[in-house]
Parts: C-alpha cells; sequence; structure tokens
C-alpha cells in the first residue's frame, strides 16, 4: 500500500500499467548458399507432419491436467468447501515480516496469516471488532483497555492470550526500520489478565483504531513461539484463515486451511496459491484457461472485453487508489504558486481517464480519496480551464513560459501516456516539457531526493483514516517531506497534528475540510483521478471482495464447480 | 592432444573469463543509479535507517572493497546473501536453474527435429516447390518476435485445444515434459530457420562430393545415403551454428520466461536488476557466462566427435 512502486516485467504487446523491459531478441545470421548445380537424390518419404502433430499429441498427453483441485457442495446448499484458488499475481512477495515490509505482494499473503485487534469495515472507512471484542477509553481519552475474543488459536493450536498481543504490539512499535512510526502515539502495553490488554497514550490520539487495524499491529505468538524472529518469519504462525505451506521465491507461495480458524466453518477453500506471472496477458490466458481463478491487475484496456467474455468476472472495487502530478518546490519555477495552478488548471483529467483508465475512474478534486473518512466532495480543486490557467501564468513569475523536465519511471506505459498528454496541453502555456525516463528504482531514487521537477505518483490508504495520509502528503518535517515535494504551508501543517488529537467528529471533519481545500488552493501537486481496483476472476469464484484499502478476506472465499 | 587434456586446458581457461565477468559485472551494475536498501525501506525510510542497512550489507564501503568481499566469498562456495529476500543467494539460483536448463535443451532437442527433416526435404530437390516452401516458411518463426510467437501458441493449444497448460513450469518430469512443451517450441521455432538454411547448405555441398557419387553408382538406397554419407557430414556447420545460438538464447530467454511465467534465471536476473539486488545479479551473470562458456567446449566436443579429421588441438 502507500505510493511504492514495484518492479516487475511488462511486456510490450498489450502491456498497459505495469514496470517493464523493452525485449530483448537474440538472432543467428543466414548460412551462406550451396553451391550452384549440387544435385540432390530423393529421400524417401516421410510423413513429418504426422510426426510432428503425433509427438505434439504425446506431449500434450504427459502430465496431469492444470485445474485448481475440486470443491465439493455448491451454491444450492451454501458455500461449497475446499478447493485450491489460484491467484495469479504481478511480482513476487519480498518477507512475510508484517513489521517491517512495504510491498503489496507481501502484505495480502501475511494478512491471510497474521490477524490484527481490529480489522477494516467493507467500506473502508471504520473499523470492526477482529481479535479483540471491543474496548474502554479512560476518561482522560488516553487509555484504552480492549478484551481479546475467546476461543481464538494461533495455527499452531495454542491460544491467543494477552500476553501474544502485548509481545506483537511492542514488536511493532520497535520496527525503526519499518511501520514503527504508526504506533508512535502508544506509550506503553501491559497485558493486565489473559483476556485483557491496556494500552496507555502518550496523549488523546484520534486514529488510534484504525492504526491498531494495520497489519503490523497483527498478534503473533509471544517470542516468536520460541523461534528467533529471522526463523519466525521464514514460515509465520497467526490466527488467519490460512497457515503457511511454501514459498518458492520467484514462483509461487502456497498457504493451507488452518483448522484452527476462529470463525466456525471458515476458510472455504483448503488452499490458496500465488503464482508470480508478470506479464498481463499471461495472467489473462491463464483465467481464460482455467489455470488461475484470480487475475490480479488486469491492463485497464481489457477490462470491457473481460466483461463480456463468458466465464470470467470483471471486478472494479472501489478504492483508495489517487493518482498525482507532483512539483518539486525546491526546483524553479515550481516554488511559485501560480506557475503550480497554472499547470493544475491545464491539464484536462477526464481526458486523462478515458486515455490511461479506458473509462474506468474519474477525476480526482481533492488529495484524499472519496472512500477515505472526513474526504470533502465539495472542494473543488482545480479542474480543467485553459482561460483560467493561462491568466494563472501571466501573474506568475514566468508569464511567458519555461522549459521544465517531467520524470517518469520507464515500463510504465500509463506513465508514459500521462506525461505525452500532459506534455501537450501545457504547450498553450508556452511551458516546454521534455519527458525523462528512467528505471522505477533510479526514478523513485531521485524523486526522493527531490532531483526532479515533475513526476507521477500515487496514494492508497493503509488504515482507514486520513492521519497517516495528511501528514505523508502536506508535513515538510515528516519523513516523506509533504509527498517529496517540499510542500510547506504553516496553517496545513498545524491543522493536520491538530486533527490528530481532536477527538470530536465535527470538529475533525472541519479540519480535514480546511486541509483539503487549502492544499488544493495551493496546488501542491496537481490531483489527477482515482481508479478503482480491477481484479478479473473466473465466475465459479465467490465471495471475492476487496475493501478499498486493498485487503482481501480470503477466509469468505468459495469456488463452485 | 588427448581428448582429457583438451578438456581440462578448456575448462581452465573457464576461469579468467569468469573472473573477468565478475569484474565487469560488479561494477556496472554498482554504476547504476540505484538503491536496494531505498527498495525495501520504502518511503518511509530515514537517512539513519538506509546508512544502517547499508552497514549491514556493507554497501558503505569502498567498491573495490567490496568486490574483493565478493571474490573471497566466491572463492569460499558462498554467492553471499540476496538483498532483497534475504536468503542466500545461491539457492535462488539453484531453484532459477532448472526451468532455463529446461528450455534451452527441450528447446534446442525441438530444433533439432524440426531442422533435420526440413533440411533434408528441402535439399532433397533443390530450387524445387518444397525446397522454397522449406526455407521461407520457417522464416515465419525467425521473423516474429518470440513473446507474439508465444502468445498465439498458447492461444492456439492451451484456450482453444487445451493440449497443454496455458503457462507454468509444471510439476515433476512428466508435468515438466507437458508444461515446457510451448516455451521450448517457442524457442525451436526461433532457432530452426537458421538451422535448417545451414544444413540444406552444407547438404547440397555434401551431396556434390565424388563419394556420395561413388556411394550412389554402387546403388546404395537414397536413404541410407542421405543418412550414413550425407547427414553425418552435412550436420557437422550445422552444430556449430546451433551452437552459437544455444548460447545467445542462454541470456535472451528472459521473453520467453515472462510470456510462460517460468521462474528462470532470465526472470530472476530481470527482477533482480530492478530491485538492485547486487549479489543476485552478480551470481546469475556469473552462471550464465559459465554456462556459455561450457555450451562453446561441448560444441567443439562434439564437432572433433562428428569430425575425425578435428584434432582436439585448438
Amino acid at each position: 500500500m502507500t505510493y511504492r512502486t514495484t518492479a516487475a516485467l511488462a511486456l510490450p504487446a498489450g502491456a498497459a500499467s505495469r514496470p517493464g523491459t523493452p525485449p530483448v531478441l537474440a538472432r543467428g545470421s543466414y548460412p551462406p548458399e550451396p553451391p550452384a548445380g549440387a544435385q540432390a537424390p530423393r529421400p524417401r518419404r516421410a510423413a513429418w507432419a504426422l510426426v510432428a502433430a503425433g509427438a505434439m499429441t504425446l506431449v500434450a498427453a504427459c502430465g496431469g491436467s492444470g485445474s485448481a483441485g475440486s470443491a465439493s457442495g455448491g451454491t444450492a446448499g451454501g458455500p461449497a468447501h475446499g478447493g485450491n484458488l489460484v491467484v495469479a499475481r504481478t511480482a513476487d512477495s519480498q518477507s512475510m515480516n508484517n513489521t517491517t515490509v512495504f510491498d503489496n505482494e507481501s502484505i495480502w499473503i501475511f494478512e491471510q496469516i497474521m490477524q490484527p485487534l481490529y480489522t477494516v469495515t467493507p467500506n473502508g472507512k471504520g473499523v470492526e471488532p477482529w481479535l479483540a471484542t471491543g474496548y474502554t477509553v479512560s476518561p482522560d481519552k488516553k487509555t484504552y483497555t480492549f478484551t481479546l475474543r475467546k476461543g481464538v488459536k494461533f495455527s499452531n493450536g495454542k491460544p491467543m492470550t494477552s500476553a501474544d498481543v502485548k509481545f506483537s504490539i511492542d514488536q511493532a512499535r520497535a520496527a525503526a526500520k519499518g511501520w514503527g512510526y504508526i504506533d508512535t502515539a502508544i506509550k506503553s502495553v501491559s497485558a493486565p489478565s489473559p483476556g485483557t490488554v491496556v494500552v496507555s497514550l502518550k496523549y488523546p490520539w484520534a486514529p488510534l483504531l484504525a492504526d491498531l487495524s494495520l497489519f503490523s499491529n497483527a498478534i503473533i505468538p509471544a517470542n516468536y513461539g520460541g523461534q528467533t524472529e529471522t526463523a519466525f518469519y521464514q514460515h509465520p504462525v497467526g490466527t488467519g484463515p490460512f497457515k503457511w505451506d511454501y514459498w518458492h521465491k520467484g514462483s509461487a507461495l502456497k498457504l493451507v486451511r488452518n483448522p484452527y480458524f476462529w470463525q466456525k466453518g471458515k476458510p472455504y477453500l483448503n488452499s490458496v496459491t500465488w503464482t508470480d506471472v508478470p506479464s498481463d496477458n499471461t495472467r489473462e490466458l491463464q483465467l481464460k484457461g482455467g489455470q488461475a481463478q484470480v487475475d490480479e491487475f488486469p491492463a485497464w484496456s481489457t477490462v470491457s472485453s473481460l466483461k463480456a467474455t463468458s466465464g470470467v468476472t470483471m471486478h472494479l472495487f472501489n478504492s483508495t487508489r489517487t493518482d498525482y502530478l507532483a512539483f518539486n518546490e525546491t526546483a524553479k519555477p515550481f516554488q511559485d504558486v501560480h506557475v503550480r495552478r497554472a499547470i493544475s488548471l491545464a491539464i484536462n483529467r477526464a481526458a486523462l481517464v478515458k486515455a490511461v483508465l479506458f473509462g474506468n475512474g474519474r477525476p480526482a478534486n481533492s488529495f484524499f480519496p472519496p472512500q477515505v473518512p472526513y474526504y470533502q466532495p465539495a472542494t473543488k480543486g482545480l479542474q480543467y480551464n485553459l482561460a483560467e490557467a493561462k491568466a494563472e501564468m501571466a501573474r506568475s513569475s514566468v508569464p511567458h513560459g519555461f522549459t521544465t523536465t517531467f520524470l517518469v519511471s520507464s515500463g510504465f506505459s500509463d506513465y508514459l501516456t500521462i506525461a505525452t498528454i500532459v506534455q501537450n496541453e501545457l504547450k498553450p502555456l508556452g511551458i516546454n516539457v521534455k519527458i525523462q525516463q528512467l528505471d522505477p528504482n533510479t526514478a523513485n531514487l531521485n524523486q526522493q531526493n527531490l532531483k526532479y521537477d515533475m513526476t507521477l505518483t500515487y496514494w492508497t490508504m493503509d488504515i482507514p483514516d486520513p492521519d497517516e495520509l495528511a501528514t505523508f502528503g502536506v508535513d515538510p518535517n515528516s519523513g516523506a517531506r509533504s509527498f517529496f515535494t517540499a510542500y510547506n504551508n504553516p496553517t496545513v501543517v498545524k491543522d493536520t497534528h491538530l486533527a490528530e488529537q481532536t477527538l470530536a467528529t465535527s470538529a475533525r471533519q472541519a479540519l480535514y475540510n480546511t486541509i483539503q481545500a487549502d492544499s488544493a488552493a495551493d496546488a501542491f501537486m496537481a490531483f489527477l483521478y482515482y481508479s478503482p481496483y480491477a481484479y478479473a476472476t473466473t465466475s465459479n469464484v465467490h465471495g471475492f471482495y476487496v475493501t478499498p484499502l486493498g485487503n482481501y478476506h480470503l477466509e469468505n472465499v468459495w469456488m463452485s464447480k | 592432444m588427448g581428448r582429457m587434456t583438451f578438456v581440462l586446458r578448456r575448462l581452465l581457461q573457464l576461469v579468467p573469463v569468469a573472473i573477468g565477468v565478475t569484474i565487469v559485472v560488479f561494477f556496472m551494475i554498482h554504476l547504476i543509479p540505484g538503491d536496494p536498501a531505498r527498495t525495501i525501506l520504502g518511503i518511509h525510510a530515514t537517512p539513519r535507517t538506509v546508512a544502517l542497512l547499508h552497514a549491514e550489507w556493507g554497501l558503505n564501503r569502498p567498491l573495490v572493497d567490496q568486490y574483493w568481499l565478493f571474490m573471497d566469498r566466491l572463492l569460499h562456495g558462498n554467492l553471499g546473501v540476496s538483498l532483497y529476500y534475504g536468503g542466500p543467494a545461491s539457492s535462488l539460483l539453484l531453484s532459477h536453474l532448472p526451468p532455463t536448463l529446461w528450455i534451452i535443451t527441450y528447446g534446442s532437442v525441438l530444433a533439432v527435429l524440426i531442422s533435420v527433416p526440413l533440411a533434408m526435404i528441402a535439399a532433397s530437390r533443390k530450387d524445387g516447390a518444397r525446397d522454397h516452401l522449406v526455407r521461407a516458411v520457417p522464416l515465419i518463426g525467425l521473423g516474429m518476435p518470440p513473446f507474439w510467437l508465444g502468445f498465439l501458441l498458447i492461444y492456439a493449444f492451451a484456450i482453444k485445444l487445451h493440449w497443454f497448460p496455458v503457462s507454468g513450469y509444471g510439476s515433476g518430469f512428466l508435468g515438466h515434459v507437458r508444461s515446457m512443451f510451448l516455451p521450448s517450441l517457442t524457442v525451436a521455432l526461433a532457432i530452426a530457420p537458421v538451422v535448417i538454411r545451414s544444413l540444406r547448405a552444407s547438404m547440397l555441398n555434401v551431396l556434390g562430393a565424388e563419394y556420395v557419387t561413388t556411394a550412389r553408382s554402387k546403388g546404395v538406397p537414397a536413404y541410407r545415403l542421405f543418412l550414413r554419407h550425407v547427414l553425418r557430414n552435412a550436420v557437422i556447420p550445422a552444430v556449430t551454428v546451433l551452437g552459437i545460438n544455444i548460447a545467445f538464447l542462454i541470456g535472451g530467454t528472459v521473453i520467453i520466461e515472462t510470456v510462460f511465467a517460468i521462474p528462470g534465471l532470465g526472470q530472476l536476473m530481470i527482477n533482480s536488476i530492478f530491485q538492485r539486488d547486487f549479489t543476485v545479479v552478480q551470481g546469475v551473470s556469473l552462471v550464465f557466462a559459465i554456462m556459455v562458456i561450457l555450451l562453446n567446449l561441448l560444441a567443439d566436443i562434439a564437432y572433433a566427435l562428428l569430425d575425425p579429421r578435428v584434432r582436439f588441438s585448438r
């Protein structure tokens, strides 16, 4: 989650949204022609074509079928049990350490193994009890006492207790190289009884429950079940619906049903296998050929055809993904608000949605996505208006235009499309844009070191609370230096931190309304568009749902025959 | 020079070449901007945490020191630890090697199975209709980008006919045979046109030789003439052509591996470059280099075995 990009390989044919590399094709040279006049005897006729076809049939008959296993039961008698769900994904996981890992391909797996005290609601705007059943809060709002769910066991059969919860949250807080920052408001965690956990805060903290719902605060056995941290995360143990089976790095990762899962009768599936299939086309073909049941991120260009494909269900889940054009305010002339506003006003967002998302999205008005609490739909933002854009340029320090560079990660065809459209749209303002393509790793590094003029970035929410995004986005003193733009509006920064400690909903809403309006007026980034999460599944997959934060609960998924 | 001495000498030559490859790869990968620590730590990384990880990996040391450290480990049979995954780079390499070997071997076998009969058919009627057909049609395989050819084969034989899995490596020997057929065929169809032309040209050369005329005048049957006298002599240059193409293929399997979702060394190499997983990139490059050298050695040995006039002296 967050905005991080991961490198994966895409192919030119039909490639739409993944980073990649140009194909390298080895070719030999032609041999010389034989001398003229060479005679040739007639060889015995052989039915080579038949031999070839026969060989192919023989090879085809080898091995087993590629089916996903069978499921018993069916729609008539409720969800069927059994089967192996195969998820074809874009890239491999990095690590199963939930306290330090940032890449989605790891997060989506260990979320099936390890669970937090609270989980995100299906609409992504709140939390609901998960391994905890409820809490009480002290009058000074600094002490939360959580009651743990009874009868919860780890996949090794041992019961979960408050000692495990204390250990887990303490480890997450201490993860300096990971998600520890999310728990900075926590002063201490104690376990007064096996079924009770007390979290003491340094100060009243509105996003606490949202923070505790983050995967980094998921519960694992105390002291890693007697193992070292490294050994534990080689095959982690948790209370989730699935438990560890194997991970063939760069190839496939498999989880199997946890027989001790606390939700009666779940999970329905026997196992889930994530296979690494970097090519968009191959994932789609695997789905059509029945080799995979879930295609993670089909290319936008294929969404309409997949909707019309029989045996395939195309899902577009509400998401919190927002794409932005970022300006580096340490580079001239982007410290000038009029320049930023002019560029923001010159971008036809509807055209971008059509060209990049094939219509599967909508223009953004705020740097908050609509699926996040406290999103303000009334914030108009800076929408396409060329006349206003020209007026802003006239008021700027560079009224006659300038030359600038647009940094784009190579291999992202979507990004190149956006950059090309923006390049043309800025010409009427006298802005000459040079597109600079660098490989994703280098582009990210340059962005983080503020070595760019304009670039593209995006965000998806990790917690169902706007605090993380707001701090990341507008506080120049956060690690991210205002989304790596160096934007600094002291009023917006002050309001952001005030909102963190404001518990009254209406007061928080008022603060976030101001933050969204002010940051839009400052045009610290051009908010481009909101897009859904695209997943294609075979039609026999039921109950597959992705929350706006990107999490999915595979305990609810089942397959009919 | 005896055969064993020849092979040993060629294997010894492998050492300086491999060292040269390590030097080039090591310094090239470090020339590219990018930071594995940033890849792993994400956007929330502070300069302190990045520095901690650099120190843990030894990336804060001078580049020459890092190279010596790498060579020191290598000489002790240790390729180092993958910066991205955290596990030993050697186990990653070992798990990704078999699929690549499968593609190369299976693809080469299929290329030979396609090329030999077609070259014989073409050579049997020089400038005839079937000669032109055999020379022209396989060129489609040569001219078509492999990813496109691969998708066409998947569509025809996996989606429509359901003869093969869409992609993947399969499990068990028979599973591999079945799963790796289409990727190997894609490779074979790209190599075959060159081999066919080479073989056809040599066959036509041999067919003009006096010993063939003699054999024919003795009444040797056509099939026997072709198999014993023509093919055996004509195959020698084709072995060289095949060897060169397979060596070329070793570094070029990444596209096939991507199209068919095969977890081979090409995929590992590309992903490791993107992730700046220096140790793995170095390891894969070394394996590729050794494979190319060994393949050339095998081609030389095969050449000498096929042609008694060639001595093990080069």
